[in-house]
């Protein structure tokens, strides 16, 4: 039982980082219908400048996150002003590239700046690192705070969504477009914001997750197909989906890695992605489904 | 019919392609080569994406498959090459044939997922199952020798190559222009209503995965050939972005863009050997630009400014309009 | 018509590479009287440029301060950086490019595994001389090819050195956790065969992606078996995971590295839980960590370089490897061939480079020239040390 409870609460800390990357994969998605392929190097690049303000600069913590947050979002509405407004009603086909070579100017980039810094840059917890015991549990403190994060942000963009103008704004584009250019709603612009906010959300995520992944320009990729696999188990346009998908692909890869064989961690999700694919082809926890003609 | 028209200019680059060998030096043939090798995995991928409409992350695994089953046949085996290539292409085309069972029920993003897993999947069995494809460390396959003609290794190969680029491009051009051509188009636009004109999704859907696995398990033979060697890091995400380039610079349903495209993304991956240390950031820069200033590729681009390079089925949507719809479906949810 | 005529002109290129070789040696391509043109592959792209790109800034510090002193009997150094992506194929063609291209005289680099292995055949038939900075893939110098000689500690050697440092120790219950990609998979296949020679059965086998963010299975396995060594053969990234977890979960076995992880000080750094790399000890092929005020002319000339970059072990790989090469470059003389250079290097015997474990040797036989694993390891908040230098033969 112990090593169940061992392995449960690995794969909920690691999938709370998958969550954290779900997130900001799903608010893009939710208001375009876009999956955004460099969510995972913005992920990457926010928390470069996070180490930047707090490691190298050695400004406060708040001051990094701020740095992340606000630098993730900046980095959203220029790419969205720069190449993805010009595409947005372009084939999907071509939209996936344009976000691909986003991710290869935003690795490139970062590869320039810190690339030379050492292998594997370091950013200090927030809090204590030493390991605490939670009834028979040693865990990691900074692994409950990315937990808590993902939950956090996961809640506020619900209530964003729910309660605020934009956030309304933003859901009927998603739902029809054509209907919210009618009413008189940007489309563009609330484009422009998804991308900023998904962005931000990256920021946000990087400087919970850092001190538990480590900083390399090419983090990105693994988080990215991670939190894409979450955000489909989560039916793309949930946010609480999407941190449930994220604790799912963690839980499943601890789970294979402790019963069946530390192999088969990696490939694991993807197995269960195919099936449940295959079974239920609008993701596992999407239930009011309307099909458009 | 004007002189720079499309078939003018695809002959000319069959007569340019002959005559390679004779004016380059190594590096140059093997250039060369890997451009017949993306011309066909572009083609394949043309026929899936840009005409059917799947959006489908599986070719460069389909492509892995095809090297791994060639070369493996001829280790395993000591089966000739010029039996393992067949045998290794047929494989690929059916777990081509495979993945589309579940790409039925599935579409747009989520048929993306499944496909990547897929990939992931291929990715993970390459490196270990140790018994049959040697690990992640990769394997020598031997070199093919094409004794009684009087041509070395590579050049023997790259004339392989060219015909069998040759071959599938013609082959391709009948198919798209034929009825099962505009039943591809047809689910593209919109499978439902291809449906209700009485055409078969399951069969075409199959049909176009299992050309693009044809088509991908051929450029796996040779490209196992090419480089003799064969490992698993040749055909992952990076190998599919190129693929997926390829297409989109070219011209999305198009098999002349497929041949134009493939030239262009090979060519520009090459030159940008030059920008040491900037490769990654220039080539998404030239990713980005093209998409954006070229939506159409570079055949729509050529069709908006010189006569005579119309291809039956173009692209029948019109360009500004909505997503396809098919990445609209099912992804829409009341509330969260 | 078309087609017989160019078939006829490809047996003439075909006749032209066979006897390509010998027109070479006649005018020595990369070669003038004033600079020699050497060549570099690695990655500059991908997750593999520490061992490329950052092994090549190393190089070209050397051949710029050989440069300032005056160049090599007159003649100055060029380096001419290619990518290969860390792909076979990448390598091939970027291998192709600088040999047939380029002309480049001579090459110095290979950073993955597997991409310097597929490109060894190109190598080997264009007879070019090949000087391997970091990639420690047995089959790229065993059995030897004529021209091609390594600097890097090849996984054999490594494998060794790892097996008989943890039965020095004691170590009873031997485990390995690796990662399978083509770097994990170059080590993890001749440790195991080490360590089936010296009859050492291990306890536990597991494995690790380069990603993983999470090792609590692995630890709890290892546990289970009682290990009390365990041989990481991991990058820097998951063995931090590892070892953390490991920490976490109570698990305190001797921690055993290779030189992905050569730098004790930055790896108690990334693990980030105090007291958790106490047990930890690693090989490196150089014996200096970046901060050892003995390369402090090197962290200098690095950093003024490329304003920005920190000296880091993958740089000492580079620096060491290219003063090999500068010195057998030197030893060929003014009138120098390929041929010359490739004497010189199997030549060198006893060589001392600034870098590494012990003084650098070729053999016409053994074209594996560093043979000196040093071992380090850090107290935690102490200083690194050198524990020992293994010798292997």
């Amino acid at each position: 039982m112990l090593l169940f409870s061992y392995l449960l609460l690995g794969g909920i800390t690691t999938g709370a980082l998958y969550a954290l990357v779900a997130i900001g994969l799903v608010v893009v998605n939710k208001s375009t219908g876009i999956i955004n392929f460099a969510q995972g190097e913005l992920f990457m690049f926010c928390g470069f400048l996070a180490w930047m303000t707090h490691v190298q600069f050695g400004l406060a913590y708040p001051l990094a996150f701020i740095a992340a947050t606000v630098g993730g979002f900046l980095l959203g509405i220029v790419t969205d002003r720069l190449a993805f407004r010009a595409l947005a009603k372009t084939d999907i086909v071509g939209l996936v590239l344009a976000t691909v070579g986003l991710a290869f100017v935003l690795r490139g980039t970062a590869r320039m700046i810190w690339g030379g810094k050492g292998d594997y840059l370091s950013f200090p917890p927030i809090t204590s690192p030493e390991p605490v015991m939670i009834g028979d549990i040693m865990v990691v403190p900074q692994q409950m705070a990315a937990l808590a994060g993902a939950i956090a942000i996961m809640l506020v963009f619900a209530a964003f969504f729910r309660f605020t103008r934009i956030g309304k704004i933003m859901r009927a584009t998603a739902d029809n477009a054509k209907a919210a250019t009618l009413v008189g709603i940007s489309i563009q612009n609330v484009y422009t914001l998804a991308f900023g906010a998904g962005a931000a959300i990256a920021g946000a995520a990087a400087v919970l997750a850092a001190p538990l992944t480590l900083l390399y320009p090419d983090m990105g990729f693994s988080f990215f197909i991670k939190g894409f696999a979450a955000a489909v188990l989560g039916g793309l346009t949930s946010l609480s989906g999407a941190v449930v998908g994220g604790l799912l692909v963690g839980v499943i890869e601890s789970m294979a890695g402790g019963y069946i064989d530390s192999s088969m961690m990696e490939v694991a999700p993807f197995l269960l992605i195919m099936l449940v694919l295959i079974i239920c082809p609008t993701g596992l926890l999407s239930l009011h489904k309307t099909r458009d003609v | 019919m004007p002189m720079f028209c499309r078939r003018n200019v695809l002959s000319g680059l069959f007569i340019l392609a002959l005559g390679v060998p004779a004016f380059s030096n190594a590096y140059q043939l093997f250039v060369a080569n890997l451009i017949l090798i993306y011309v066909l995995l572009a083609i394949g991928l043309n026929v899936l994406v840009g005409y059917a409409g799947q959006l489908a992350f599986a070719n460069a695994a389909m492509f892995g498959i095809g090297a791994y089953a060639t070369a493996l046949l001829q280790v395993h085996l000591s089966w000739p090459f010029y039996f393992a290539f067949p045998a290794g292409t047929l494989i690929a085309m059916a777990v081509g044939l495979l993945i589309s069972l579940p790409a039925l029920r599935l579409s747009g993003l989520y048929l993306a997922l499944s496909t990547l897993a897929f990939a992931q999947f291929t990715q993970w069995v390459f490196s270990h199952w140790d018994n049959l494809t040697f690990g992640a460390g990769g394997f020598k396959s031997p070199p093919i020798s094409f004794a009684p003609l009087p041509v070395s290794k590579p050049v023997g190969l790259y004339y392989l190559s060219l015909i069998v680029a040759t071959c599938v491009t013609l082959f391709a051009q009948n198919v798209v222009a034929s009825r099962i051509g505009r039943a591809f188009v047809s689910i593209r636009d919109g499978d439902v209503a291809a449906q209700s004109l009485g055409i078969d999704l399951l069969g075409h859907k199959a049909l176009a995965f299992g050309i693009s696995g044809f088509t991908a398990g051929l450029a796996g033979g040779l490209y196992s050939q090419l480089l003799n060697f064969v490992s698993p890091e040749g055909f992952d995400l990076f190998q599919m972005v190129i693929q997926k380039a390829t297409i989109v610079v070219g011209g999305l349903g198009s098999i002349t863009g497929s041949v134009l495209g493939a030239g262009a993304i090979i060519i520009i991956l090459e030159l940008l050997r030059e920008a040491k240390g900037a490769q990654e950031i220039v080539f998404g820069g030239v990713l980005i630009l093209f998409v954006t200033f070229f939506r159409r590729g570079i055949v729509g681009s050529l069709q908006q400014h010189f006569r005579g390079w119309d291809e039956p089925l173009h692209s029948a949507r019109p360009i500004g309009s909505a997503l396809p719809s098919q990445v609209r479906l099912g992804e829409k949810e009341s509330l969260s | 018509m078309k087609i017989n005529l160019s078939k006829t002109s490809a047996c003439w290129l075909a006749a032209a590479m066979i006897f390509s070789p010998c027109a070479l040696a006649q005018q020595q391509p990369g070669l003038t009287a004033t600079s020699i043109r050497i060549g570099s592959f690695g990655a500059l792209t991908g997750p593999g440029y520490l061992y490329g790109k950052l092994a090549m800034n190393g190089v070209e510090v050397v051949f710029d301060q050989v440069n300032a002193a005056g160049g090599i009997n007159g003649r100055k150094l060029e380096l001419v950086r290619e990518d290969d992506r860390c792909d076979p194929a990448g390598a091939i063609g970027a291998v192709q490019k600088l040999i047939f291209q380029e002309q480049v005289f001579a090459l110095i680099g290979g950073g993955c595994s597997n991409a310097t292995f597929a490109a060894r055949e190109t190598i080997e038939k264009a007879d070019v001389p090949f000087l391997v900075v970091s990639s420690v893939h047995d089959g790229i110098t065993t059995p030897p090819a004529r021209t091609i000689f390594s600097t890097a500690l090849t996984s054999t050697i490594e494998s060794k050195a790892q097996v008989e440092f943890a039965l020095d120790t004691g170590a009873k219950k031997i485990a390995v956790v690796s990662m399978r990609d083509s770097w994990g998979r170059a080590r993890y296949t001749p440790l195991l065969e080490e360590l089936k020679a010296k009859g050492v059965k291990i306890v536990a086998d597991e494995e690790m992606s380069p990603d993983a963010n999470d090792a609590t299975a692995q630890v709890l396995r290892l546990k289970q078996a009682d290990a009390d060594a365990v041989i990481m053969v991991l990058f820097p990234k998951p063995a931090a995971v590892f070892t953390r977890d490991a920490q976490k979960l109570g698990f305190k076995p001797l921690l055993i590295g290779q030189t992905g992880i050569g730098d004790p000080a930055a790896f108690e750094d990334q693990v980030g839980v105090p007291g958790a790399t106490a047990k930890f000890r690693t090989i490196s092929m150089v014996k200096y960590t970046p901060d050892d005020p003995a390369v402090e002319k090197w962290r200098k000339l690095v950093e003024a370089k490329f304003p920005g970059d920190r000296l880091s072990v993958f740089n000492l790989f580079g620096i060491g490897s290219a003063q090999v090469l500068v010195e057998a470059l030197k030893r060929a003389g003014p009138d120098l061939t390929r041929e010359k250079l490739v004497t010189e290097l199997a030549n060198i015997r006893e060589f001392p480079v600034d870098v590494y474990g012990a003084p650098i040797t070729c053999t016409v036989e053994d074209h594996r020239c560093n043979k000196a694993p040093a071992w380090l390891a850090k107290e935690p908040a102490g200083p690194v040390k050198v524990l020992s230098i293994t010798r292997v033969n």
